[in-house]
């Protein structure tokens, strides 16, 4: 091939006047970069501390560092082949990091990597691995930007994309140029130069371009929340959500200026997916227009210029984007703390959110029904109250108390609880987890929720509880930890799985679609259960979108109650989906998906496959209801 | 102090059932204390409403009339009968429970130094009264004690009017004084509600369908109830999605809420999102041939059939009330 | 333009009410309260006007220590100052009773309007207001729906039966009863409730404004009413179904 001839190393080709050009120029370059990078440095340390900041543990947060970014597991596993390309670049870039040191050290005439040496011998060769598949990874990320030009990108070709990657491939081709040309030649003195002018441009535009990322994105993972969806408790008399700049802090800044603009968010975002207004990354850029314009201390709201209240409320809070983000982003404490911002000043006003805060406000669930309608169906299906002596307490939830469908399932799996003679009882006085106010952004209204039930359920002595609503069982489980200590909770799909070897396998080839809940997958993890429940029914069969990538029923964050969507329904997006595979029935784990469906399927007419929740599955294969 | 004495309360120049309803009420007081009872009617213009009273009762007729009394206001009113109950100091004093005499009896009352027990809905021994307390969930026995007139009103429907009798009574005039400084408000024209815009939150007859009609084609026979029974159509979700009706139609968590004196639910099998958009009518009638429809659960009453023939009979039969 | 809105505490909708051991009132233990609905509206009504208007609005309450919940709720939602009259034996005083003790603390006030709901939840008498009215010799309307305020007074919309309405124009002070559904009632927030930590309520008790019960009116007992509701299924063919029900329609539900 070549005979290794690389002699940056040697500094004899160099002048004074270029070593001080050189010099200037790093001093500019630097100076550049810091020109922008210190104001944005400075917005988010002057954003409000957050107070429920823990750097432990610190074992979770080394991981996430290490899986996420060194290994770039989010980046490949949800898009493989782009994915593929960005870790090329970047891990060529991290191979180049002392290749660069060395190549400004060399300039100012202190190299300290001797390609005569063993060591340098095996780096400069090391380093050209990286930089030949930095240098493909670019290029093919600059075919897709530009050539196939995915719609998440957004429409608009920004030329800084393009230059961009042009000088990061000059970079690499200049770097492995240096292999074929010779020694202290002419063009190894042009290379050398225009390595670290390429260098040099570069560096002042990472921070006035989305390239911040390439600084902030490992801090962001890093420092992230964790959890998922974790909303931050309220501090003291004044904090009432992201209301203007003054509220926003020190995490949702960072984050709004790591923003890579991928548009993995809005790829798989049901809003932006059916023509409504929101589009998750426009949120976080908006934050951050927001920030630029107005700076972390401002009182001009937050919704208004850059965010649009509609937008915010249009949320089903699925998870998806931040799922999805793979500089970690945490978008739903920012779309919920908007909410907040607007809800706990009164400042939103929607008929629809009115009337289901006054329906809590007033009463017990969410739809505003009478309890005695509760108490009469726990009377029909003769279900036992809790009195302390059951193992279980059985959350029926509004859907499971009020909802006909929901009764059935409720119905279904107290059948099914019954035959694995597991002991349960349901709770009198239960009210509404306050999921949907909790995610509207209400405050006051999920604290008392919160409260009551924790209340009750002390009162009542619960030490466990089964609920067939995924929606509860998160709220439950994480949310009221800040007024309390929830007893232990789990979804029924994790009860029966748990069961599965005492429960029948049904024999018949009918196929059965999964469906996975939002608040049971992203939200809790639990894909594997409810399968291992479906296959019991029938021959399992998976969605085009599954498990992590599940496409909402567009029923949540409260949105089952705020009445019609714009654009088209999330629900009839989905229940196509479903209807597509040709399976004789979905399978759902969750009441509201269910209704969602339900709806969805009946206006799309035609021959609608069967919808039944895991727990109706179950019960089916007990045989007919009255035999036990 | 003796003597039953109802206000009757004239409608669109006519004595509307319910105040021959009072007068029933107070023929049942009349037969515990032996007292005839009398009526009075009261307004500008009385000469018809007195006729027509004196037919109904065996006591006296008593015109209230004055200029000043139509008009109806609370301060004419109370004044005017103040004043008659000043001079015939009667032992009890009925009113049929109207808006009307919601507005101005607890005032006259009040100045009499008396309470009005409002809305009866029976009279017992003693006599008690007894009405509903806690929105109907429980019954109250009331009592009046010490000295002067007793003042009730009694619940619409709660006596039968038939059972008021007939008489031949008397009617003379009593002419109260009132000054038009007196009179604080001003009444304005009455209005009914822009009837352009469909507005079912203020309807009291809804007839609603949902999916078992089944075609759009078939939904004139739904129409024709509606109209037989002068109700607005409404419909569930499903027939509003398919654009078989209007959006503005639509009851349910993304349409309207309802609260009418009757709702008729037909081929609707109460999903909740309906549910909660009706669950305010005072009576629910479904019509499902399904009977574990859930829409069965809140019905008050209900018919388990092939709504393409329960409901063009239902159209007949009230059709046939009509005529 | 000063407003003062008598507002109740009654039993929560769904609570489960019982009839204590005497057989002369609920048995109050155990039972959770709401702010009645219709002076929910009234209250609703005030703000509007306030916030139209500006000046002040003072919620007034008559009841035990409990009704200090409502009063702060309504404070939530944004009432300037509260009036709460102490007074542990509600129940005993009939219409005029009650409405004297309101008089008494409304009159020092003297406002230019007076909003209570059209009737309370409990009770149900729907005469508070009008009494009320009466007792401090003001002009009033009942059954409102809708307020404005006019250079000579009020303009206020009435509730009439059957679909109609009426406006009807009144000088100020006066008493005005609310109907429920005439606006759209704010939800409490978090801000409000901060807020109305530091408002002011003052609490005066019933002896020192020299009222005792009124007892021209006695509840004597209270029962449980006997039917149940229930779904009655009509049977037979179509036409005897459509016959039975029509038959209920006219002489049950009396709307035919």
């Amino acid at each position: 091939m070549m005979s290794f001839s690389y002699t940056l190393a040697e500094s004899y080709g160099f002048s004074l006047w270029e070593r001080l050009l050189f010099a200037a120029l790093i001093a500019i370059s630097i100076a550049l970069f810091w020109r922008r990078f210190a104001v944005v440095l400075l917005k988010i340390l002057h954003s409000r501390k957050d107070a429920d900041f823990r750097l432990s543990p610190i074992g979770r947060r080394v991981w996430d560092f290490f899986w996420e970014v060194l290994c770039q597991s989010k980046v490949i596993r949800q898009r493989p082949l782009p994915g593929l390309a960005h870790a090329l670049v970047f891990w060529g870039f991290c191979a180049f990091a002392l290749v660069t040191a060395n190549h400004c050290a060399v300039g100012l005439g202190v190299g300290f990597l001797n390609p005569g040496s063993a060591m340098g011998m095996f780096y400069f060769d090391f380093a050209a691995v990286f930089a030949l598949a930095c240098a493909i990874g670019i290029t093919g990320l600059f075919y897709r930007r530009f050539l196939v030009q995915p719609r998440w990108l957004g429409r608009e070709l920004s030329w800084e994309s393009g230059l961009i990657a042009f000088l990061i491939f000059a970079l690499m081709v200049t770097y492995l140029a240096m292999f074929f040309v010779a020694t202290g030649s002419a063009a190894a003195h042009a290379l050398w130069w225009a390595h670290s002018l390429t260098l040099l441009v570069f560096l002042p535009i990472i921070p006035r371009t989305k390239h911040m990322h390439l600084v902030l994105s490992p801090a962001t993972v890093f420092l992230s929340r964790g959890g998922f969806s974790r909303i931050p408790a309220l501090v003291g008399d004044e904090d009432f959500g992201l209301v203007a700049g003054a509220d926003v802090t020190r995490l949702a800044s960072l984050q709004a200026y790591t923003c890579v603009e991928c548009g993995r968010c809005t790829e798989h975002c049901p809003a932006a997916n059916t023509g409504k207004l929101l589009d998750p990354k426009e949120i976080i850029l908006g934050l951050r227009g927001y920030l630029n314009e107005y700076g972390p201390a401002s009182h001009e709201p937050l919704l208004g210029k850059y965010n649009q209240q509609e937008a915010a409320f249009q949320c089903t809070t699925c998870g998806a984007c931040e799922f999805q983000c793979p500089v970690g982003i945490e978008h739903l404490p920012i779309i919920v703390g908007l909410r907040r911002g607007v809800v706990n000043t009164g400042a939103w006003e929607d008929d629809h959110g009115a009337k289901l805060f006054l329906a809590l406000e007033r009463g017990s669930n969410a739809l505003g029904i009478s309890t005695h309608d509760r108490d009469k169906f726990i009377q029909k299906q003769a279900l036992p109250v809790f009195d302390g002596s059951q193992e279980y307490c059985l959350w029926l939830g509004c859907m499971g108390g009020y909802d006909p469908k929901g009764r059935e399932i409720v119905s279904d799996f107290a059948r099914v609880m019954n035959y694995l003679g597991t002991s349960f009882g349901v709770l009198r006085k239960e009210k509404c987890t306050g999921d949907p106010v909790r995610r509207l952004g209400n405050d006051l209204l999920f604290q008392q929720l919160a409260e009551t039930n924790l209340e009750a359920l002390s009162q009542s002595g619960v030490t466990k509880i089964v609920s067939i609503c995924p929606h509860c069982v998160r709220t439950i489980q994480e949310d009221w930890k800040e007024f309390g200590t929830p007893p232990a909770i789990e979804h029924h799909s994790e009860f029966l799985a748990r069961h599965a070897d005492r429960l029948p396998q049904q024999k018949t080839d009918k196929k059965i679609v999964y469906h996975d809940p939002c608040y049971l997958g992203r939200y809790r993890d639990i894909y594997d259960a409810p399968r291992t429940v479906t296959s019991k029914a029938g021959q399992l069969v998976e969605a085009p979108r599954s498990r992590e990538r599940s496409f909402c029923c567009g029923a949540g964050g409260g949105l089952a109650f705020l009445g019609e969507e714009s654009g088209e329904r999330v629900s009839h997006v989905r229940a196509a989906e479903l209807t597509g595979t040709g399976a004789d029935t979905i399978g759902t784990a969750c009441p509201f998906c269910n209704s969602m469906f339900r709806d969805a399927l009946a206006s799309a007419g035609g021959r609608a496959p069967e919808l039944l929740d895991i727990a109706q599955l179950t019960a089916r294969g007990l045989g007919p209801a009255d035999s036990n | 102090m003796s003597g039953i004495w109802v206000v009757l309360e004239e409608r669109d120049g006519r004595m509307g059932r319910i105040s021959w309803e009072a007068v029933a009420a107070a023929r049942q007081l009349g037969e515990q204390t032996g007292a005839p009872v009398s009526a009075i009617v009261i307004g500008a213009e009385t000469q018809a409403a007195a006729d027509e009273a004196s037919a109904r009762v065996t006591g006296r007729v008593v015109r209230l009339q004055h200029s000043l009394l139509f008009p109806y206001t609370a301060d004419g009113f109370t004044s005017a009968l103040e004043q008659f109950f000043r001079a015939e100091q009667p032992a009890y004093a009925v009113f049929p429970h109207t808006y009307q005499v919601r507005d101005y009896a607890p005032a006259l009352a009040a100045r009499l130094g008396q309470v009005l027990i409002g809305d009866v809905t029976g009279i017992t021994e003693g006599p008690e009264f007894t009405r509903q307390l806690m929105q109907g969930r429980l019954n109250g026995t009331f009592r009046h004690t010490g000295e002067g007139t007793c003042f009730l009103s009694v619940q619409s429907g709660a006596f039968r009017a038939d059972t008021a009798g007939n008489g031949n009574a008397e009617v003379s005039l009593f002419a109260p004084v009132l000054e038009a400084a007196q009179i604080r408000t001003r009444p304005g024209e009455c209005f009914r509600a822009s009837a352009q815009t469909v507005d079912l939150g203020s309807a009291q007859i809804i007839v609603s369908v949902g999916r078992g009609i089944q075609e759009a084609e078939n939904l004139p026979i739904v129409e024709q109830l509606a109209q037989a029974l002068g109700a607005e159509l409404a419909a569930s979700r499903p027939i509003c999605d398919s654009g078989w009706l209007p959006m503005e139609r639509q009851v349910g968590s993304s349409g309207q809420t309802v609260s009418p004196r009757l709702y008729v639910a037909i081929g609707i099998s109460g999903a909740i999102q309906h549910l909660v958009g009706m669950k305010g009518s005072q009576c629910v009638v479904a019509i499902n041939k399904d009977p574990d429809a859930p829409i069965f659960e809140i019905a008050d009453y209900g018919i388990v059939g092939d709504l393409f023939e329960v409901v063009p009979a239902l159209t007949a039969a009230v059709n046939a009330i009509k005529q | 333009m000063k407003i003062i809105v008598a507002i109740k505490q009654v039993p929560e909708r769904d609570a489960q009410v019982r009839i204590n051991s005497t057989g002369g009132w609920i048995e109050e233990a155990d039972l959770q309260w709401a702010l009645n609905e219709s002076d929910a509206y009234a209250l609703e009504e005030a703000l509007q006007l306030k916030e139209k208007h500006s000046g002040e609005v003072v919620v007034l309450s008559a009841g035990p220590g409990r009704v200090g919940s409502t009063i702060r709720e309504a404070l939530a939602k944004g009432a300037d100052r509260a009036i709460h009259v102490e007074c542990n034996d509600l129940e005993r005083h009939d219409v005029v009773g009650i409405a004297r003790l309101l008089a008494a603390a409304v009159g020092p006030e003297k406002p230019d309007l007076v909003l209570t709901g059209l009737q309370s939840d409990d009770f149900g008498h729907g005469q508070t207001g009008v009494v009320l009215a009466e007792l401090l010799g003001l002009p009033h309307a009942s059954l409102i729906l809708h307020v404005e305020k006019t250079d000579t007074g009020l303009l206020v919309k009435r509730e009439l039966e059957e679909g109609w309405f009426q406006e009807v124009a009144l000088p100020i002070p006066a008493v005005l009863t609310i109907q429920s559904g005439g606006s759209k009632l704010r939800y409490a927030t978090l801000m409000g409730i901060k807020r109305a930590k530091t408002k002011e309520v003052r609490r005066i008790t019933a002896s020192e404004l020299s009222v005792a019960p009124g007892q021209v009116v006695i509840l004597d007992k209270l029962s449980l009413p006997h039917k149940q509701k229930s779904t009655q299924i009509l049977a037979g063919d179509a036409k005897e179904a459509a016959s039975a029900l029509v038959e209920k329609l006219r002489f049950e539900v009396r709307v035919l």
